[in-house]
């Protein structure tokens, strides 16, 4: 049995050129995922914290019913449901070319397409989030508030000072891998027609029929975004340990003068 | 004296609770955990500048006794006078005050893991005392100095051995100028050989005006710097005395007992009360 | 409000069943079928995998971890994409769709398993295993009476949520057209195009009982088990 593969006729010409924008649209639609996401994230533990009773009820509602619903689903409804539901002057708006639409890379933003995957991405992840970073708050020992409330401390400033910022250290491996998971989500877009890169590769196959060739750039693609995403992560993550330790030989430097 | 710790707004607040002598008063205090007792109606006075001992078994109520004073625990029945003011109806901004001004050092160290020595002694100056981050660096590289470690500043609790983090603890509730410091256990945590680093650090405070009250298991320290002795047993304190007659002739028969088990546990009588 | 109700009793049965009377598996049953199939050959799979990691630490280790990291650091989609094209030319048969998208899940599920499996035997007590070494246990007997059982119970709860999620993943067999609950859904809709918001809530409901439901059911389980071992 022998597979034939033609490379060229995938990283040349017209299939290059969709790659590329495919490539360039999970990357924009991603980045906007992530941003929505961390902020509802942030929105959704507040009103946890602060929320009393009611306020927790709520976030509990959220988890429960976007964790427990898959993220396909959800952006069918967002899509084909509740874009109708807006106001008809707005969907119009969008429907229309605006200078503005189109995001370096030739990417469309201002479309249905794009504006429903990036909402139902980042709602779905805000329901991750949230609870990643409950666990890492939790899991900061307990001696740290005792210390942080026997020298006086208030809620408040104990919570901004102290508890916050282990338990961002604490959640930020998983906060890390759900950032990951939204980008390689993204691909279920291609389920309402949005031209990211799966949708891409699965042109490319109905196009010249080079389905391997085309599913293997497309696979080295996502590994690659994903590296680099990691990579871009932790950075602050390396940064902050590499200046310790120059801090630390500094200091001992200046000591032994 | 505490002016230049006070921030404006602190200063000005009516209830505030600022620790001035430092005397600390049990009037029939009594702890609860749901219906077990921990303490029993404790009366205990502890005068300005005094080394207070507590020694006892473990589960007598010991940390107990001193978590109550500065509220990480609150009191079942009874009360607690701190400078001759009740404190367990202390709640907010009052109960903040106390605690600025009484140092706690616990048995885990407890030194914010996410901060090097240094900005452990400054974040309270800082965010709860208000003062300007010049300030708080100059005193908290004064007390790391005082307390031998001004090479480890810039060091993370978990470069540190366990005697280094409790004497950078301790330099962190020292630089609150607290009038009274709470000791719960403070060395049972450490390996042998760096008790002593930590034990001498205690012993530069004793006496220098500062109300200690220590709950230990190192019977050299009480006996040498300790001003009183009180042994708890059962949640109730059974014996007081000045150390060199509670070590020679202690007179409760669980006194006794536990002297001999702690200072002769090779010998001592393993029958149970 | 009626209009949409009606939408979803008309339909119920091919929601729920698809064309199971034509002898084709279809809608709810087929999710539940393509998550069981999976789940037989991911749990079992991964498990053993991970028993291979553990027992041989060298390059078998770092072979499995790199296929791991290779098989998750793509989206699901795409390992879905790659069966459905290697599996007829490897096979020569032709494999229905569902059978594809049920392999596809196995796989990339399995290598979960295998981490989270490894994740629990790591964490169980070093004493443990120097103990029956000790004894002279072989690296068979040890993971078999020793760590086994003692990992697979404490990483129970991290197997839950991947049978959770793999339920939720079959839904993407909406994208090769396999008639589980979502494409069905999807048939529906654009069959009758004025309902989608009753469609998709039904179909997210549905979803979101048997998630609320295995977890439920998982749980009491787990809970009478500890019981029943006192």
């Amino acid at each position: 049995m022998h597979i034939h593969l033609d490379w060229a006729g995938v990283l040349t010409g017209q299939p290059a050129q969709w790659i590329l924008s495919g490539f360039l649209t999970t990357v924009w639609v991603t980045v906007a995922g992530i941003v929505l996401a961390t902020v509802l994230t942030v929105l959704l533990l507040a009103l946890r914290l602060a929320g009393g009773a009611v306020g927790r009820g709520v976030v509990a509602v959220w988890v429960s019913l976007f964790r427990n619903t898959p993220l396909l689903v959800q952006l069918l409804f967002w899509y084909f449901a509740a874009w109708n539901l807006l106001p008809l002057g707005f969907r119009q708006y969008v429907n229309d070319d605006h200078a503005f639409s189109i995001l370096p890379g030739d990417v469309w933003w201002f479309t249905p397409e794009f504006l429903s995957s990036a909402w139902a991405l980042g709602l779905f992840t805000a329901a991750f989030l949230v609870e990643e970073i409950q666990a890492g708050l939790h899991a900061v020992a307990k001696g740290q508030i005792e210390a942080a409330k026997s020298q006086g401390f208030s809620e408040l400033a104990l919570f901004r000072w102290v508890l916050l910022p282990q338990g961002l250290r604490n959640a930020w491996q998983p906060v890390v891998g759900q950032y990951l998971n939204l980008m390689k989500l993204s691909s279920l877009a291609t389920g309402i027609g949005f031209a990211e890169l799966t949708y891409q590769t699965r042109q490319i196959e109905s196009y010249n029929a080079h389905a391997l060739e085309a599913f293997a750039v497309g696979s080295v693609l996502y590994l690659l975004l994903g590296l680099v995403m990691s990579l871009l992560f932790n950075a602050p993550v390396w940064w902050r340990a590499a200046r310790q330790e120059r801090t630390l030989a500094r200091k001992e430097v200046q000591d032994d003068r | 004296m505490f002016a230049g710790l006070f921030s404006a707004s602190v200063a000005s607040a009516t209830e505030a609770f600022p620790v001035q002598a430092g005397t600390v008063e049990f009037r029939q205090v009594s702890k609860c955990y749901g219906n077990h007792p921990v303490l029993k109606q404790i009366d205990l006075q502890v005068r300005a500048g005094e080394v207070l001992a507590v020694c006892g078994p473990s589960g007598s109520g010991k940390s107990t006794l001193i978590r109550l004073i500065n509220q990480l625990e609150t009191v079942s029945g009874g009360e607690i006078y701190v400078d001759g003011k009740p404190t367990s109806t202390l709640k907010g901004k009052a109960l903040r005050d106390l605690r600025r001004h009484v140092g706690f050092v616990f048995q885990q160290f407890n030194l914010y893991a996410h901060l090097n020595a240094l900005d452990n002694i400054t974040l309270a100056l800082t965010k709860v005392h208000g003062q300007l981050p010049h300030e708080a660096q100059k005193t908290a590289l004064a007390l790391l100095e005082r307390v031998g470690l001004r090479d480890k500043a810039y060091h993370l609790p978990s470069q540190l051995s366990g005697g280094q983090q409790q004497r950078v603890a301790i330099a962190r509730t020292l630089a609150a100028k607290p009038h009274i410091i709470l000791f719960d256990e403070p060395t049972s945590a450490l390996d042998p050989e760096t008790i002593g680093e930590v034990l001498q650090v205690m012993r530069s405070l004793a006496h220098s005006g500062m109300t200690l009250i220590v709950v230990t298991h190192e019977m050299q320290f009480a006996r040498e710097i300790a001003d009183r002795v009180i042994f708890i047993d059962g949640g109730e304190i059974l014996e007081q005395a000045a150390p060199e007659q509670f070590f020679t002739a202690p007179q409760h028969p669980r006194a006794q007992r536990f002297l001999q088990k702690v200072l002769n546990p090779l010998h001592a009588e393993s029958r149970e009360p | 409000m009626i209009a949409n109700i009606t939408v979803i009793t008309d339909n119920l049965d091919y929601l729920l069943l698809g064309r199971t009377a034509q002898g084709e598996p279809g809608g709810v049953l087929l999710s539940v079928l393509m998550t069981l199939g999976a789940a037989l050959l991911a749990f079992p799979g991964g498990i053993a995998l991970a028993c291979l990691a553990w027992r041989f630490k060298g390059w078998p280790r770092r072979v499995l971890f790199a296929w791991a990291e290779i098989i998750r650091g793509i989206p699901l989609i795409f390992v879905i994409f790659w069966l459905w094209f290697l599996l007829p030319m490897l096979t020569g048969a032709d494999l229905p769709g569902a059978v594809t998208v049920t392999l596809a899940l196995a796989w990339f599920t399995s290598a979960s398993v295998m981490y989270s499996t490894l994740a629990a035997m790591g964490s169980l007590p070093k004493g443990q295993y120097e103990a029956a070494l000790a004894g002279g246990f072989s690296s068979v007997q040890l993971l078999r009476w020793v760590l086994l059982p003692q990992a697979l119970r404490n990483a129970l709860p991290s197997y839950v949520g991947l049978l959770i999620a793999l339920l939720k993943d079959t839904s993407l067999a909406f994208i090769v057209n396999v008639p589980e609950l979502t494409t069905v859904a999807g048939q529906v809709n654009n069959r009758v195009q004025v309902y989608p918001a009753a469609l998709f809530i039904f179909t997210g409901l549905v979803y979101y009982l048997l998630c609320t439901l295995l977890e439920h059911t998982v749980k009491r389980w787990q809970r009478r088990s500890l019981l029943a071992a006192k």
